[in-house]
């Protein structure tokens, strides 16, 4: 402070103020210009000072409590005028939003408390150096963004939202809170195909990034974004983490299961590790490995021929070892557990209806398929009439695929389709143009002209239908390409058009196949005989393709182990009663109750917390699945010096904060207020006896 | 207020309360003139008060013949003596005593012209002077109510003016005046000299000594503020003070020490000492305090 001082005034200039003080106390002695008042008698006047005039400058002094507040006062001003200072910090800006990572990794303890407590402590830092008139916004993320403290000036409620701030499981994305906080930084421009007109006035804002940045780079254009990344964490943080735990069937026994999981070592000192494996609690396997630094190590475990059963896998202890022989722990606890369910597959229900396709009818009756899913064939008479017990069992959802050869039924089920040779009977009604006609029907599946020996030209093998599937060797002597309705994608295209295509219907979807595999024709003769429309069954590429289409529309239900979600993910769940809810026990044993449609799915996102999840109907449990961390870019927890924002490597910042001046005549003038406040009250007190 | 306030020192009313009042003197007295009141002085009178032993020389008219016959010894009747009283009411008519609403000196002028008409009615010899008498307009002295107006018109005629210490207005009192009789002294008893010496003097006299130490509201409750220059109105000395609330503190405790040091010197020395203050009304004063104290009955 001093030499800061120094430098801003001359010696004569202090002397002048030197002079001030004792100018004031010559000028209040001089000052006093009594008013001359005729009383009966001094008499009691010069008794009551009598004493006072002994020692009279002192006593005078003594008792006027007013001079020395207007000397105070006088330095008060002088000391402000001076314009003391002292180093401090500050912040680059006058709006601010305060970005907090509050991923699985920010659980990190490789810094004391955890990281995210760390973080937190340092927005609050940030947070006591806003000047007054500066705004600032606290915006927590992990996956999503969640903003906790809109613009404000208030500090209190921004160290408020600062604390409220908790630790999360969830991944971490930096693009979404990109996008909140450049949304007033940014403002849209509405863009015409002629001008380009700002709607807001920009409002450019520095962004703290308190992270350890270990998110996938944000493709995002900061504009009026002046980031500052403020890493949090060190560099040799050490963990070991679970990143797969699976049941799946032993290859060469198949009717036995077998656990798999693999741990990884994300650390760069070798680690020992012993995991428990747990079966419903007890405990049935234990294993120690050593795994190299940045190494992976799996694990398989056979479990006989368990029907169902709860799996956790438990890292009981990590211990790293550098080079120099220093011992670590695991700093990231969220992932030294996993979770998964043993659970035998049901298999799909299927029915066929058709009037004989031996291709189909093989091709579900081979052992694989028979595994995986319960076939019925029925011929096309069961759809004439709606009274028939195919209507009755479609609609209570009894099956999970429907394949219609060459025949449509009267009404879409509540199934998943496969038409093939014909379109499904899905149409929208228009209302009649005229009094006393039938309602207009537009068919959404429309079937175009018929084309001879289409070439197929094109197979979506990212689709799971058509993957791994190869159709060039195919020939087809005759089709009417699909007009794909809305919503719908092609998924095997030919020179005519679209030969199978799917579109989704209420939940369900519907596949349709162009052609039949055979077709009855009246011939020359007049005697029908079924004819092969298309060699297809006899390539490779049709019982894969089968399989696919078991799988894809049985498989939900056919999988050995218990869906695992991202913890925050949505789990879709599956009712055996519509519109009658599910109940939920969360691993921490709260219940939370799920409302289901009337094809009894629910969803359920609530799944913060890792571990096992039962979905209970009416008091049972009907199914399970589980919420693992499994994310490579959470587990390991080293931290990133330098991040890319939409291609700007910002580089972490070392030092804390901008170096600056803080002034404080502002709180001396407010001092030097309140004094005179307290000096006109004194005033006024000793007038008003 | 007893009086209107065109100067009238009495009003009707209150000489009408007055006429029922009389001075009562705690001591005896012996005047020059048989009067209405009744000495403790046996003497010739109509009214018998006792009988004691004859001595030679004594009067023989007195003996009570009756009950030599009876008991064959010499008694001598006594009988009460009825007698005049000498009633002196002092007024300080220094330049302090112009202070105030009413101003004190008013306030004592009335005063002084209701406790002499009590006295002109029941036969008394009174006179009511200002302390710093001038040889020119001595005050009369005066018996009967008829007198009244030569009273008033004295009384009307005095002003605060007159420069004195109350050491030399007492002692020449007391030179002009014989010490016999009830003296009522009516000052606010401000003088930088003292008020003990003046006291001194009229109590070698042996009066029946009243003391009404009339003060005004304004001593009493000092309406100033500020910077101030005291001027004293008598000797224009000069006090310099600012007002604040200690001072104002301490001049009340200077105040209250000052009227208890008074009290305390008069009830040493068997003087009646009476604070007053001048928004009392006078009549009040008189049928009220006074009366509770025994100045009036």
């Amino acid at each position: 402070m001093l030499p800061s001082l120094m430098n801003m005034l001359s010696w004569w200039q202090w002397l002048i103020l030197a002079a001030v003080p004792p100018a004031i106390i010559a000028l209040y002695f001089l000052k006093l210009k009594r008013r001359p008042l005729e009383v009966p008698s001094t008499y009691l006047w010069h008794k009551s000072i009598e004493d006072l005039h002994v020692n009279t400058i002192w006593q005078r002094l003594r008792r006027n409590l007013l001079l020395f507040l207007q000397l105070l006062l006088v330095l008060l001003v002088m000391l402000a005028v001076l314009r003391p200072g002292m180093k401090g910090a500050k912040l680059l800006g006058n709006r601010f939003i305060f970005l907090i990572d509050n991923s699985a990794s920010m659980q990190s303890t490789d810094l004391e408390g955890s990281r995210l407590e760390n973080a937190k402590r340092s927005a609050r830092e940030a947070i006591e150096l806003m000047q007054p008139g500066d705004v600032a916004m606290v915006v927590s993320f992990s996956d999503i963004p969640k903003v906790e403290q809109m613009f404000t000036e208030n500090k209190r409620a921004l160290l408020h939202s600062v604390d409220e701030i908790k630790p999360t499981s969830r991944s971490t994305s930096l693009s979404e809170a990109l996008k909140v906080a450049s949304g007033l930084a940014n403002p849209g421009r509405s863009a015409s195909d002629a001008t380009d007109v700002q709607v807001a006035e920009a409002k450019p804002a520095t962004l703290y990034i308190f992270s350890d940045g270990k998110f996938p780079e944000p493709s995002i254009a900061l504009g009026n974004l002046e980031p500052v990344y403020m890493p949090i964490g060190t560099d040799d943080a050490t963990n070991v983490g679970i990143a797969v735990f699976n049941v799946r069937r032993n290859e060469s026994r198949p009717e036995q299961l077998q656990a798999f999981a693999r741990l990884e070592n994300h650390s760069k000192a070798e680690a020992a590790v012993a995991v428990d494996l747990l079966l419903d609690d007890a405990m049935i396997d234990s294993a120690r490995f050593q795994i190299g630094p940045g190494e992976a190590q799996g694990f398989e475990r056979d479990l006989g021929e368990l029907e169902t059963g709860k799996l956790q896998l438990v890292i009981t202890q990590a211990d790293f070892f550098t080079a120099e022989g220093v011992a670590m722990k695991d700093q990231l606890p969220a992932d030294n557990q996993a979770w998964t369910v043993a659970r035998k597959g049901r298999p799909a229900n299927v029915l066929l209806i058709t009037s004989g396709c031996e291709p189909l009818q093989f091709a579900l009756s081979t052992g694989l398929a028979t595994k995986l899913a319960n076939v019925t064939i029925e011929t096309p008479d069961v759809l004439q009439d709606e009274k028939n017990e195919y209507y009755e069992r479609e609609a209570v959802g009894a099956y999970d695929l429907i394949l219609y050869d060459r025949c449509r039924p009267k009404r879409m089920p509540q199934a998943n389709t496969f038409f093939i040779g014909a379109m499904p009977v899905t149409a929208i009604e228009l209302a009649a143009e005229k009094e006393g006609e039938e309602p207009r029907r537009i068919e959404i599946w429309q079937a175009g002209e018929r084309a001879a020996g289409p070439r197929i030209i094109d197979i979506d093998s990212s689709h799971p239908l058509t993957q791994w599937i190869a159709m060039d060797n195919v020939l087809i002597a005759e089709a009417a390409p699909i007009k794909v309705p809305a919503g719908g994608s092609v998924l095997v295209e030919s020179q005519a058009g679209p030969m199978l295509v799917i579109a989704p219907r209420e939940g369900f979807e519907d596949l349709v196949l162009a052609f039949p595999f055979n077709e009855e024709k009246a011939g020359d003769d007049g005697i029908k005989r079924v004819t092969a429309v298309t060699n297809w069954h006899g390539r490779s590429s049709f019982p894969v393709f089968m399989l696919n289409l078991l799988q894809y529309f049985g498989g939900g239900r056919g999988g050995l182990d218990a869906l695992s979600a991202r913890p925050g993910g949505q789990v879709a769940l599956q009712g055996p009663e519509p519109e009658k809810p599910l109940d939920i026990h969360t691993p921490s044993g709260d219940r939370e109750s799920v409302p289901v449609d009337r094809l009894g799915r629910g969803k359920y996102g609530n799944t913060e917390e890792l571990g096992i999840y039962e979905v209970q109907a009416g008091g049972k449990p009907i199914d399970y699945f589980s919420v693992n961390l499994f994310d490579q870019g959470e587990s390991d927890i080293g931290v990133r010096q330098e991040i890319q924002l939409g291609h700007v490597p910002v580089k972490g910042r070392t030092s804390n904060w901008e170096p600056a001046r803080r002034e404080w005549w502002k709180y001396i003038l407010l001092a030097g207020f309140l004094l005179l406040l307290f000096e006109w009250w004194v005033y006024h007190r000793r007038v008003y006896v | 207020m007893a009086t209107n306030s065109n100067g009238e020192l009495l009003s009707p009313d209150l000489l009408a309360k007055l006429e029922r009042m009389e001075l009562v003197s705690r001591k005896i007295f012996r005047g020059r003139m048989k009067g209405e009141r009744r000495s403790r002085r046996k003497g010739q009178s109509v009214e018998f008060a006792d009988f004691r032993n004859y001595v030679p020389g004594d009067d023989l008219r007195f003996i009570d013949w009756n009950t030599y016959a009876r008991l064959d010894r010499l008694f001598l009747k006594m009988f009460m003596e009825e007698e005049d009283l000498h009633f002196y009411a002092l007024i300080d008519s220094s330049p302090s005593m112009d202070f105030g609403e009413p101003t004190k000196f008013r306030y004592a002028r009335q005063l002084a012209a209701a406790l002499g008409f009590i006295g002109l009615v029941r036969g008394d010899r009174v006179k009511v002077l200002s302390m710093g008498e001038s040889a020119s307009n001595p005050a009369p002295a005066l018996r009967g109510r008829h007198q009244l107006w030569r009273m008033l018109e004295y009384l009307q005629g005095l002003e605060p003016n007159e420069q004195f210490t109350l050491a030399d207005a007492a002692k020449s009192f007391c030179v002009r005046n014989s010490g016999k009789g009830i003296l009522v002294l009516i000052s606010d008893l401000m003088d930088k000299t003292g008020y003990e010496q003046a006291l001194r003097y009229l109590l070698a006299q042996d009066f029946d000594i009243y003391l009404i130490h009339l003060l005004s509201v304004e001593e009493f409750e000092p309406e100033v503020q500020g910077d101030l220059q005291l001027v004293d109105c008598e000797d224009g000395d000069v006090a310099e003070v600012t007002v604040t609330a200690p001072l104002l503190r301490r001049y009340k405790q200077t105040l209250s020490a000052f009227i208890e040091q008074a009290r305390d010197f008069c009830n040493r020395r068997g003087i009646l000492y009476f604070p007053a203050r001048n928004d009392v009304p006078v009549d009040r004063l008189i049928s009220g305090y006074l009366r509770q104290r025994g100045l009036v009955r």
